[in-house]
């Protein structure tokens, strides 16, 4: 991968003189850019290399075979098991949409009231671990006690509930309540940016408002609601947590149940291997329909010039507005954590609701056991770290890319996408395998969960900086250079203040899936190092439901408070709008 | 006869030669703790328990044996042994415990060579059955596993709840039974593999009509029954007694005619960084202390010299059956298939 020229260089090679006049010429910030592609290449490659070795390697001697892929395909049930994953990876990610998009609008294109505490407990929904999510919803929709389904019969006098959460539909609908956030943010983060110029255009000319929306304002953003789906469906693909809870009840085979079986004794991480990488095909032909989908058209959206935005004012429809945002929230976060919180503030969940049986001891025994602050704060440190060094990294990929710096663009970003399919316990051993033994030596330490964060999450901070760096016009990182400035003073005084919005959009979607994250965590965490998602899977595997409920409380309310301070901090900046 | 000193001094000289031929049971605690304090730290892969116990057990230890400093990792044993098996791959061993549910891994690593032989003097006061679990000297039992019958005391009484095994089949448990799946949890495993051996696969057919409610883990079902979903289930007892003695409705029978009990082995990794440290670690949890910890805890002591936590009765007192590991190996991977076709 050789770095052209810019301006597209004309080379002449062979006269002497010209390796010194084009050293002179070379600006610092190739350097910054060639640092950025050999970390991607070293935090992508060396694992996945290794995945893709360990995958025709023989169980016994490490010899070349292909019997790990015999071993993973020739079963039709793993082949069902595909078919399934995708299945349910496509329900999802529609019904995603169909709950983001509308959401998304409502928050950032209208005058819908309470925005700051819908879009708190939005991020409530996306901090929600699937795994307890999909408990709290058990406690809703099971078919025999489900609370719903209880209240269903006790109005009706049916015998039977009306909803069974044990089953496709239950958890295409449970997956969707905690994925549709990624849409949501992207979503969000693009109509921020869009100025209303456009829209307030058509309208002149005569265009009804849902024309416009349909016409103007949904083509505008499609860029993002698309990126937003590619990784619903991708991390839906790799997910193990709601299928764990819901599938196997309901009898339903998706592809990271057929993969935990392989770490069944006897062993067959390798076949686990060669039955994960054929996903890396999925995710490049995702990226093909993408291509398809936005064709040529452009979508620079934000220009040097300057352009208000205004919010449509949806006078009695604002309430509707609010209403399904709060019943999509209502659905996500405050039925389920109700259920939750009968147990968290029970002394013994199973006796039911009594004065007898409150207690705050579950909150207090977590609140004082040093071991498990440690394991709250080391959570969000851990995050944290990885959400800096995933957009950091992103960004500078994402601006390479789309400025066309390098001529493999295309293989970068082919690159930067591949951790995310990959089911988390697949990358997790390959992370173990290449993190752990010296001479990087890392297991035990903070880092190698930062770093495995930091890879597995990349793609999201990639999708998301793609589309900001897309939506602006080159001509005033142009300006900057035509004036003198360097590429990265261009970086840091137009297109970071350009894309704050979005930058810190992209933080909180590694932010909130790391602090979450379970499968690869599993692998890396030792004593020192535990995270809130090992903890609840001991809790659960201890029969503590109790505890567990409160941890999942504490993490919520922790959270949302962390969102709405961050909100009153920068509000203002965060909405971008020009006085 | 008269014993001069010259002779008894020659046979203390023997004996210590005999000790220097077979270290094993030469090694006094205090050279042990000696040659561990040197080494300061011992790293426990644990499979079983939790992080607490671990670190409770942790704490223990370097309350007996100051200066030795244990850092517990509790993972599910599956990730345990990957990690085992890729740090010897590397060339690293981390752990110098390891501990699992599934004896087979250990059959695995003995094969291997990658165990250390080892009985640790305290292994004299395990209870009878765990004794004889030691895989010709390389383990012995860390945690047994006591699989037994659970209900939920709001929705079953005493009288109708089922005791032993072939009573879940009864149609009046239709839409009422949950248990872990053989193809997620190694305790479950080797439940299939019983009920397969004494009852056939029939059994399963026949609750397969039943409509159970299919977990993951065998404490999955902890929360199914005290959420009301379903009334009884597979459970280990353990688990059933934890949350029973904090209110909760549930209730634990031993089947009348076996308790299946899950012996799970503990063993020293070979070439890891503390090998006395790991020695004192294996006969510390071999002895009282350990035991006790585990009874706190509501798991199964080890020990018929420490009292099962209350409700539990004591492993001397109970039918014990654990299928043979080999036909455990033998048995399980065709049970995982046909259990997939059955319960999909």
């Amino acid at each position: 991968m050789s770095l052209a020229g810019a301006e597209g260089g004309e080379t002449l090679p062979g006269r002497p003189g010209f390796l010194a006049a084009r050293l002179r010429r070379i600006e610092p910030a190739r350097f910054f850019f060639l640092a950025a592609i050999a970390v991607l290449v070293f935090l992508i490659v060396a694992p996945v290399v290794r995945l893709l070795a360990s995958s025709f390697q023989s169980v016994d001697d490490g010899s070349f075979t292909v019997a790990n892929y015999v071993v993973a395909w020739s079963d039709p049930r793993n082949l069902i098991a595909v078919g399934n994953s995708i299945r349910y990876a496509i329900e999802v990610t529609i019904l995603s949409a169909v709950f983001a998009v509308p959401i998304a609008w409502g928050v950032s294109r209208t005058d819908m009231p309470a925005k700051s505490l819908v879009r708190a407990l939005i991020i409530g929904a996306f901090i929600t671990p699937p795994y307890l999510g999909s408990v709290g919803w058990i406690l809703l929709g099971g078919p025999n006690a489900g609370w719903l389904n209880r209240a269903w019969m006790g109005l009706t006098g049916s015998s039977h509930g009306f909803m069974n959460v044990f089953s496709f539909e239950g958890m295409v609908l449970v997956t969707a309540l905690y994925s549709f956030p990624y849409i949501f943010v992207f979503t969000s983060a693009a109509l921020d940016l869009v100025s209303t110029e456009m829209e307030e255009a058509a309208n002149i000319l005569g265009s009804g408002s849902l024309r416009t929306i349909f016409r103007i304002t949904l083509p505008l953003v499609l860029p993002a609601i698309l990126g937003g789906a590619i990784i619903v469906f991708l991390d839906t693909i790799a997910l193990f947590g709601v299928p764990a809870v819901i599938a196997l009840p309901a009898r339903i085979r998706v592809m990271t149940l057929v993969l935990w079986q392989f770490f069944e004794f006897p062993v067959r991480a390798q076949a686990a291997a060669a039955y994960a990488i054929p996903l890396i095909l999925v995710t490049l032909a995702l990226f093909a329909v993408q291509r398809l989908v936005l064709g040529r058209k452009g979508y620079v959206a934000l220009t040097g010039k300057g352009g208000g935005r205004r919010f449509a004012e949806l006078g009695p429809w604002r309430w509707v507005m609010l209403a399904y945002a709060l019943f999509i929230v209502g659905l996500a976060v405050i039925g389920p954590y109700l259920a939750l919180a009968q147990a968290a503030f029970s002394r013994a969940w199973g006796l039911g609701m009594s004065w007898a049986n409150f207690t705050l001891d579950n909150f207090h025994t977590l609140l004082v056991s040093p071991d498990s602050r440690d394991t709250i704060v080391h959570t969000f440190e851990y995050a944290a770290a990885a959400a800096t060094l995933s957009v950091v990294l992103a960004l500078t990929i994402a601006y390479i890319v789309s400025r066309r710096l390098v001529r493999a663009g295309g293989l970068l970003t082919v690159l930067a996408m591949a951790p995310l399919v990959i089911p988390g316990i697949v990358l997790g051993v390959a992370f173990y395998a290449t993190y752990a033994p010296p001479p990087i030596a890392l297991y035990g330490t903070a880092a190698i969960l930062v770093i495995a964060y930091t890879t597995r999450f990349l793609p999201i901070a990639y999708v998301n900086s793609m589309a900001g760096v897309r939506s602006l016009n080159p001509e005033m990182e142009e300006a900057v250079r035509i004036l003198g400035g360097g590429r990265l003073k261009a970086m840091r005084r137009v297109v970071v203040p350009l894309l704050k919005a979005n930058l810190v959009g992209s933080w909180l979607l590694v932010f909130i899936p790391a602090a979450r994250e379970l499968s690869t965590a599993l692998f890396l965490v030792a004593a020192r190092t535990r995270v809130i998602s090992v903890m609840m899977l001991d809790l659960s595997e201890n029969g503590s439901f109790e505890t567990l409920a409160a941890l999942g409380l504490i993490l919520l309310v922790a959270t949302i408070i962390i969102v709405l301070a961050g909100y009153k901090l920068v509000g203002r900046d965060f909405m971008l709008r020009r006085s | 006869m008269k014993i001069t000193r010259r002779a008894a001094t020659l046979g203390m000289v023997a004996l210590g030669a005999g000790a220097l031929a077979a270290p094993a049971f030469a090694e006094s605690e205090e050279q042990l703790y000696a040659a561990a304090k040197k080494e300061g730290r011992v790293t426990w892969y644990a499979g079983y328990l939790n992080q607490p116990i671990c670190e409770a057990i942790g704490e223990a230890f370097t309350k007996k044996y100051p200066g030795v400093r244990v850092f517990a990792t509790k993972t599910t044993s599956q990730v345990a042994f990957q990690r085992v098996l890729q740090d010897f791959n590397a060339g690293a061993v981390q752990a110098d415990i390891f501990s699992s549910t599934d004896a087979n891994h250990m059959t695995y690593l003995i094969g291997k060579g990658q165990l250390v032989k080892y009985t640790p003097p305290n292994a004299a006061g395990l209870v009878k059955a765990l004794r004889d679990f030691n895989g010709g000297g390389y383990y012995y039992p860390g945690w047994v596993g006591v699989v037994a019958l659970m209900y939920n005391t709001k929705k079953v009484s005493a009288a109708d709840s089922p005791k032993d095994w072939p009573d879940l089949t009864d149609p009046k448990w239709k839409n009422r039974i949950s248990f872990g799946s053989p193809n997620f949890s190694g305790l479950v495993g080797v439940w299939a593999v019983a009920m397969t051996q004494k009852y056939g696969w029939d059994y399963f057919e026949k609750l397969n009509k039943l409509n159970p409610q299919i977990g993951r883990s065998i404490d999955d079902a902890v929360a199914v029954l005290n959420g009301g979903e379903r009334d009884v289930a597979i459970c280990s007892a353990a688990a059933a007694f934890r949350s029973a003695k904090t209110g909760n409705p549930l209730a634990v029978n031993y089947a009348k005619s076996f308790t299946l009990a899950d012996y799970s082995p503990t063993a020293i990794l070979k070439g890891s960084h503390s090998p006395n440290a790991a020695k004192l670690f294996a006969n510390f949890s071999a002895g009282p202390e350990y035991s006790k910890i585990l009874a706190d805890n509501e798991e199964q002591p080890l020990r018929g010299d420490v009292p099962p936590p209350k409700g539990a009765k004591s492993l001397a007192d109970l039918t014990l059956y654990q299928p043979d590991l080999a036909d455990v190996e033998k048995l399980l991977p065709g049970i995982r298939n046909k259990w997939r076709d059955l319960f999909g």
